[in-house]
C-alpha cells in the first residue's frame, strides 16, 4: 500500500493506532492517539509507548516485551481487554485494548488498537447505580415489581424487593409470578385474587386489591396488589405489569395502635372506677345493711311467742332480693373493669342505661346530685360494644356532677337523655346546670391530660371521643339551656332490624 | 288531759330495702314506726311536732339528712335524731352532731345498738316534752297575773322584802302581802324557792 493511503487510513481511523518496535518504542502514532492521549505524534515518536500507561502496567511493560522475545508468547495478541491509559495531562482513562503483530516484520513490530470507552463506562455506571437505586428504593418502600409474559414467551421479571416479600427460594427461580401468587395467597383470599386475575382479561384490565400471603415460615403479609394489562406501540397486547406493596408493617403498627388504644381504655375505666371506690363500697353497703336488719328482724319475729309468719316470709324474701342486688352491683362492677376484647353486639338503648345506673347514680349519691334518666320509648338498637359505651356515657355523667359541686341544692341535676334523631341516629345528652365551660378549658377539653380536676387523669373525654368515633359518631357539647353544659354525642342505629 | 299520743320512730330512707328493712326491725319490737322516702316527704306529713324521734339517713338525693335537721331547726322542731351513716362519713356525722343530732350509727348496724339509740333518743323526747309542757304552764300561769301582781313578783324574785317591795311601788306594806299571796297562789307556787325556780326556767328559755 502506498504510504500515503496507509497513513490516511490510519489517520482517519475512529480509534488510535499505535505501532511500536521489538523494544517498545512508537513508530505511529495516528491522529485518534493525539486526539485521545493529547500528545503530538512528534512528541512520541521514538520513546517507549509505557510513557501512555499508568502504574502498575507502566513498570511491568518492558517485561511483557521481553517475555515475548524470549517464548514468543504474548498474553496479549488476539484478544482485546479493558485497561487503563495515560493521558498527557496525567489523568487517565478507560480503554478497550487490541494488540497484534504485524505479520513479517523481523524483529518483530506490534500494532494497537485503543479505544477510549469513558463514555460508555459512564453509561454502564450510571444505569448500575439507577438499578442499585430501584433496588434501594424497592427495599425501603417495601414494593416490587413484576412483568408477567402469560404466553411463556420469555420468564416472567420480578424485581429483588418482589422476590424477597414473597419469599422466593432458587427452586421457584423460573415459576411465573401468577402462580408464585397463587401459591402463596391466603385460602380466605384465594377467591378474590383470583377474580382479580380473571379481570385482567376484560376492560378495564386492571385491578387494585389487597389481599394476605402465608408464607413457608408460617408468617402472614398484607399485600397492596396493582397491576394492568401492558401494550406494545403498535398496540398489540405485551404482558402484564404489577406493582405490590407489602403493607405488613403498616397492618402490624396499626394493630399495635389499636391494642394500645384498648388498654388505654381500660386503664380508664380502672382509674374510673377507682375514684368511684368510696362511692361504690356505699352503694354495696345498702343492701347488706338491709340484709343485716332484715335478719336480726327475722330474728326477733321468729322469737316471739305470737309470731307472725307472714313477716318472716316477708323478711326472708327481701333478704334474698337485696342478696341478688349486692351480687348484681359486684356483676356490672367486674363487667365495666374485666379485662376484655373489644367486641361490637346488638344493644337495646335502653337496656345499656339500665345497667349504667347503679354504676352513675353511686357518685349522684355520694355528690347529692338527682340523676334523671330519659329514654325514648322504641328507641333502636346500636351496633356497640356496650361497656365501652356505658365507659364514656359514665365519664360524662360524673363530670357533669363534678362540674356542680359548688352549686345550690336546687340546681344539681344532671339529665341524661336518649331520643333518636329525625336522620336515624341515636343522640345521647348529658346536661348539667354548672357553671359551664371556661374558652380556654373548652379549647382543651379533649387533648390527653388536660383536666381541670384535682387527681384527674385527663383521660376521660380523649378516650370517650375516640370511643364514639370508632362507632362512627360524634361526641361534641354545647351551653345548657340557663347555666351549665351539655355533651352530646351520637351513634348510628343498628341497620338489622331485629325481630320486627 | 288529754291522752298522750304513743311516741313514734319516723324513718327517712331513700333506699327502699333500707328503709323496709328498718320498718320491720322496729315493728318485731313493737315500736310505732312511719317510713318516709325523703326529707321532703316527711316535712310535708307535717311529723316534726309528734313525740317520738326521727332516724334519718344522711345521705340522700335532692334534700339530704343534712339538709332536712336545718329545716327541722328552723321550724324548732325538737325530735331527736339518729343519723345513719355509711363508711367515711364521719365529717358529716360530726356536723350533724354540732347541729345538735343526738346520735348516728354506722351502716350496717346491730340491731340492739340501734334500737338502745332510739330508746334513749325516745326518752330524751319525753324530757323534753315534758319540760316544754312545764314550761308552757308556767307562761299560762305568768299570763294570769294582773299588772300589779307582775310587778309584785318581779322583786319577790330580786329577793326583795315586802317594806322594800312596799316602798318602791308605793303601796301598804299590807297590799303587798296580799299581792303577793295571789301570785304563789296562780303560780301555785310551794315555796320561795319554786317560785323563782318556775320563773328563771322561763327566762332562761326566753333567752
Amino acid at each position: 500500500m502506498p504510504r500515503r493511503e496507509y497513513q490516511s487510513l490510519l489517520d482517519s481511523a475512529v480509534d488510535a493506532i499505535i505501532i511500536i518496535d521489538h523494544r517498545g518504542h512508537i513508530e505511529q502514532f495516528n491522529r485518534a492517539a493525539e486526539r485521545i492521549f493529547g500528545y503530538a505524534a512528534t512528541e512520541v515518536l521514538g520513546r517507549n509507548v509505557s510513557l501512555l500507561m499508568p502504574a502498575p502496567y507502566h513498570a511491568a511493560h518492558d517485561g511483557y516485551m521481553d517475555r515475548y522475545q524470549s517464548t514468543g508468547q504474548a498474553r496479549i495478541i488476539g484478544i482485546g481487554r479493558e485497561v487503563r491509559a495515560l493521558r498527557k495531562d496525567g489523568t487517565e482513562f478507560p480503554c478497550d485494548l487490541a494488540v497484534g503483530e504485524v505479520q513479517g516484520s523481523v524483529p518483530p513490530r506490534f500494532i494497537g488498537f485503543i479505544r477510549d470507552i469513558t463514555q460508555r463506562k459512564r453509561a454502564d455506571e450510571l444505569l448500575r447505580r439507577s438499578e442499585s437505586e430501584l433496588r434501594l428504593a424497592q427495599g425501603l418502600a417495601n414494593l416490587g415489581n413484576y412483568v408477567a409474559h402469560g404466553d411463556g414467551s420469555e420468564p416472567d421479571y420480578c424485581s429483588t424487593q418482589l422476590r424477597r416479600i414473597l419469599g422466593v427460594d432458587t427452586a421457584e427461580e423460573r415459576t411465573p409470578v401468577t402462580e408464585l401468587l397463587r401459591r402463596r395467597v391466603h385460602p380466605d383470599d384465594r377467591a378474590k385474587l383470583d377474580e382479580a386475575f380473571a379481570n385482567l382479561d376484560a376492560e378495564p384490565a386492571e385491578f387494585d386489591i389487597e389481599y394476605r400471603i402465608m408464607l413457608a415460615d408460617g408468617t402472614t403479609r398484607y399485600l397492596h396488589h396493582v397491576a394492568r394489562l401492558a401494550h406494545d406501540e403498535s398496540g398489540r397486547l405485551l404482558k402484564h405489569v404489577g406493582t405490590i406493596h407489602d403493607l405488613t408493617e403498616r397492618r402490624q403498627s396499626e394493630d399495635e395502635a389499636r391494642q394500645l388504644q384498648d388498654r388505654l381504655t381500660q386503664f380508664s375505666r380502672l382509674s374510673t372506677m377507682g375514684e368511684m371506690a368510696a362511692g361504690l363500697a356505699h352503694e354495696i353497703n345498702q343492701p347488706l345493711s338491709a340484709i343485716a336488719t332484715y335478719a336480726q328482724a327475722c330474728l326477733r319475729f321468729v322469737r316471739s311467742p305470737d309470731r307472725d309468719d307472714t313477716d318472716v316470709l316477708q323478711a326472708l324474701e327481701q333478704i334474698n332480693a337485696q342478696a341478688l342486688r349486692a351480687g348484681e352491683i359486684i356483676r356490672r362492677l367486674r363487667n365495666f373493669v374485666r379485662n376484655r376484647e373489644v367486641k361490637r353486639e346488638t344493644v337495646e338503648c335502653s337496656r345499656l342505661l339500665d345497667d349504667l345506673r347503679t354504676l352513675a347514680e353511686t357518685d349522684a349519691r355520694l355528690q347529692n346530685v338527682r340523676l334523671n334518666v330519659e329514654v325514648e320509648a322504641d328507641l333502636p338498637t346500636v351496633n356497640a360494644d356496650p361497656i365501652q359505651l356505658q365507659q364514656v356515657i359514665l365519664n360524662l355523667v360524673r363530670n357533669a356532677i363534678d362540674a356542680m359541686a359548688d352549686c345550690p341544692q336546687s340546681r344539681r341535676e344532671v339529665v341524661l337523655t336518649a331520643r333518636q334523631l329525625p336522620e336515624g341516629e341515636i343522640e345521647f345528652i348529658v346536661a348539667d346546670h354548672g357553671s359551664g365551660l371556661a374558652p380556654e378549658a373548652a379549647e382543651h377539653l379533649f387533648n390527653p391530660f388536660f383536666t381541670t380536676k384535682a387527681g384527674g387523669t385527663g383521660l376521660g373525654l380523649a378516650i370517650s371521643r375516640s370511643i364514639v368515633r370508632a362507632h362512627g359518631g360524634r361526641l361534641w357539647h354545647t351551653p345548657n339551656e340557663g347555666t351549665g353544659a351539655r355533651f352530646h354525642f351520637t351513634l348510628p342505629a343498628a341497620t338489622a332490624s331485629t325481630g320486627e | 288531759m288529754i291522752k298522750e299520743i304513743k311516741p313514734t320512730v319516723f324513718v327517712v330512707d331513700d333506699d327502699a330495702a333500707v328503709r323496709d328493712s328498718l320498718r320491720m326491725l322496729l315493728k318485731s319490737v313493737g315500736l310505732p314506726v312511719e317510713v318516709f322516702d325523703s326529707g321532703q316527704g316527711f316535712l310535708d306529713a307535717d311529723r316534726d311536732d309528734r313525740p317520738g324521734c326521727l332516724v334519718l339517713d344522711i345521705r340522700m338525693p335532692g334534700m339530704s339528712g343534712l339538709e332536712l335537721q336545718v329545716k327541722l331547726n328552723e321550724r324548732h322542731s325538737i325530735l331527736p335524731i339518729i343519723f345513719i351513716t355509711g363508711h367515711g362519713d364521719v365529717p358529716m356525722a360530726v356536723e350533724a352532731m354540732q347541729a345538735g343530732a343526738v346520735d348516728f350509727i354506722q351502716k350496717p348496724f346491730r340491731d340492739q345498738d340501734l334500737l338502745d339509740r332510739i330508746n334513749q333518743a325516745l326518752e330524751k323526747d319525753a324530757g323534753s316534752r315534758r319540760m316544754l309542757a312545764e314550761r308552757n304552764m308556767i307562761r299560762k300561769r305568768l299570763e294570769s297575773l294582773t299588772p300589779r301582781e307582775k310587778e309584785v313578783l318581779d322583786l319577790v324574785v330580786a329577793g326583795k322584802a315586802n317594806k322594800v317591795i312596799a316602798g318602791d311601788l308605793n303601796l301598804s306594806q299590807r297590799t303587798v302581802e296580799i299581792h303577793r299571796a295571789r301570785v304563789m297562789e296562780k303560780m301555785e307556787a310551794h315555796s320561795l324557792a319554786h317560785l323563782v325556780r318556775m320563773v328563771l326556767e322561763v327566762a332562761r328559755a326566753e333567752e
